[in-house]
């Protein structure tokens, strides 16, 4: 696994969007699921913020790890876009503002 | 990247392990050391002795000197003795402790004492969660790290399968397999500290790497945030007292209460010798406040910051720390548990010795990767070369860097002009010698010297204290020494070790042709 990554140089495209999809992406949809989680948890705000900042790195972690297991990069790129459904619900109030 | 569950997170494990791991061994290496990081502060400063003087008695010679020096300051400093770190430091104005414009005072006499300037153990405290870069760029980096550190131990779990078993196994003497085995020994015993150590770094930024729930119920705004995490006292609080600011000075003068009965009610409240450090606000008049602030590790909650107000004339108790709300306990003891303060020598050995092995976890893994690769034909001579290099490098390089750190306190000469920028030109300078040196010599002839230097110069640094000493050897700095003479002893242990174990493996291989196969995870 390792030898043919090294060598066969038609790997890298693949590896660099999976790599990106997972470190960026990943970042991107856990992002949005701590902004969601933090707005659902039916806590105070700031015990909310708390525990949704505090869980945000095993979110990171599993998804980084599944975007690497994962069989198609379609998959994971669909799943970077759940991130504009969760980032609708953490920010609904400021996304009220600005629509008006 | 196709193929079994297995193979991916394999394929993960070792580039991720590899191209993080030199960082993360420097971060663990530094983050070790740091748990003894007043210890050693101690040790470089030679000219501060420890007179053991109460902290209550320290309080009142403080006082006078800074009432004679600096009555008309709005705030006085006073860093008291502890049993960690037994000075008594002053300073004036805002500055910090550790900033300029400290004064150390014999706690006896009340005399001023000039210790050599130093970057003493808190480089190491500073380095391990900046890397020596701008601070919110380097807190960035190693929160990178530690995320793929974590990354790496989830990934080796997965295909560790035969955890349990592999866990009673160690084949030493035998190559590749010993090297896999140590790897695997040192992350299956500590797993538990690995993954708490990791998470609980990342938790204490975690506001700063994840601002995504701050962002979204507080509109990004911290302050409000913390403000809310302690309503509990906001009903009842007096106006935050410590009058930092020019209208101080209007109030009439009255005379401070003798600051020696302050920490004596603080102490009431925190333990006996659990006060750190006074700070007084507008000294001398009659809205004085004193707030006394504990050492860190009366208990696991890391309550950086906390204190109890004072006020200064009367003595009166203005304002008492309340405990925490629930989640922010719960960050709070995570911090607590990263930062190792609680539980006195025994918790502080117990850390530095699970840091070690995660050291020697890392270290084997890289290691692991090197001689893997040297064994396949079709390996990348160029990449390897790097590899090998920077193993070499990062593991005896910074152990030599770290030790010869020590050797440039005590060579320096104590009056040098910014002198702290030496030791840090030393520091670094002797850690890119080291992979200079590993890049032109053979990798096993590069391990070899420089484990060597590190032994020598870490079994010579009693002697070389002996030699500069300045009757000032007291148990801590003893104890200091001990340890990096047991270090050295170690190293060396390393060094005589390494031809014992070629010898064998060359042994082997005229017997196989073929290195053994399937030791693949």
């Amino acid at each position: 696994m390792t030898r043919s990554a090294i060598q066969s140089r038609s790997a890298w495209p693949a590896i660099a969007a999976r790599t990106a999809l997972a470190l960026l992406g990943g970042y991107a949809f856990t992002y949005a699921f701590t902004a969601a989680l933090a707005r659902l948890l039916p806590l105070d705000p700031v015990d909310a913020v708390t525990a949704a900042s505090l869980l945000s790195f095993v979110v990171y972690l599993l998804f980084m790890l599944w975007a690497f297991a994962s069989a198609s990069l379609r998959r994971v790129l669909v799943a970077v876009g759940i991130a504009i459904p969760l980032a609708i619900v953490g920010f609904w109030p400021q996304l009220m503002e600005v629509l008006g | 990247m196709k193929g079994s569950l297995t193979q991916s997170m394999s394929w993960l494990h070792t580039w991720c392990g590899l191209l993080l791991g030199w960082m993360l061994f420097a971060i663990f290496l530094t983050g070790t050391l740091a748990v003894f990081d007043k210890e050693i502060n101690w040790w470089m400063q030679p000219e501060l002795s420890d007179q053991a003087l109460s902290p209550a008695a320290a309080a009142n010679v403080a006082q006078r000197w800074l009432a004679e020096r600096h009555p008309d300051e709005t705030n006085w400093n006073i860093s008291l003795p502890t049993a960690r770190a037994p000075d008594l430091a002053v300073s004036v104005g805002e500055r910090r402790r550790g900033g300029g414009g400290v004064t150390h005072l014999d706690p006896l006499s009340g005399a001023t004492v000039e210790p050599r300037e130093t970057i003493g153990g808190n480089f190491f405290f500073h380095f391990h969660y900046t890397l020596h870069l701008p601070r919110t760029l380097g807190v960035w980096v190693v929160g990178f790290a530690a995320m793929a550190m974590l990354v790496a131990l989830i990934s080796g779990i997965i295909i560790h399968k035969k955890i349990f078993k592999e866990f009673f196994t160690f084949r030493p003497a035998k190559g590749q397999r010993s090297w896999l085995d140590a790897h695997n020994a040192s992350a299956v015993l500590l797993l538990p500290f690995h993954l708490m150590i990791t998470y609980t770094g990342l938790a204490i930024f975690f506001l700063l790497y994840m601002p995504a729930a701050v962002n979204a119920l507080y509109d990004g705004d911290r302050q409000a945030y913390f403000r809310d995490a302690q309503s509990g006292r906001a009903a009842e609080q007096a106006p935050r007292g410590e009058g930092r600011g020019s209208k101080a000075v209007s109030a009439p003068a009255a005379p401070l209460l003798p600051l020696s009965e302050i920490v004596g009610r603080a102490e009431a409240h925190y333990g006996q010798g659990m006060i750190g450090s006074l700070a007084v606000s507008n000294p001398g008049r009659a809205n004085a406040q004193v707030t006394a602030r504990p050492v860190l590790g009366n208990r696991i909650e890391l309550s950086k910051g906390e204190g109890m107000v004072f006020d200064g004339v009367s003595g009166k108790l203005i304002q008492a720390p309340e405990p925490s709300r629930t989640s922010q306990l719960t960050q709070r003891v995570m911090a607590g548990l990263h930062f190792a303060q609680f539980g006195g020598y025994p918790m502080r050995w117990l850390y530095f010795i699970c840091g070690l092995i995660s050291c020697a976890m890392i270290g084997t893994g890289l290691v692991l990767y090197a001689v893997k690769q040297r064994k396949q034909a079709k390996a990348n001579a160029q990449f390897l070369r790097v590899v090998e290099s920077l193993n070499v490098a990062v593991v005896a390089g910074l152990l030599l860097a770290c030790i010869t750190l020590l050797w440039a306190n005590r060579l320096l000469p104590a009056e040098l002009a910014a002198r702290q920028n030496w030791e840090l030109r030393l520091f670094f300078g002797v850690w890119a010698l080291s992979w200079l040196h590993a890049w032109l010599r053979k990798p096993l002839s590069a391990w070899r010297e420089q484990l060597l230097a590190a032994a020598l110069l870490a079994l010579a640094l009693p002697a070389l204290d002996l030699w500069s000493a300045q009757d000032t050897l007291d148990v801590m700095r003893l104890s200091l020494l001990a340890s990096v003479a047991s270090m050295g002893l170690l190293l060396g242990w390393t060094v005589w070790k390494i031809p014992t174990v070629i010898a064998a493996r060359n042994a082997r291989s005229a017997r196989l042709d073929r290195p053994a196969a399937g030791a693949s995870s």
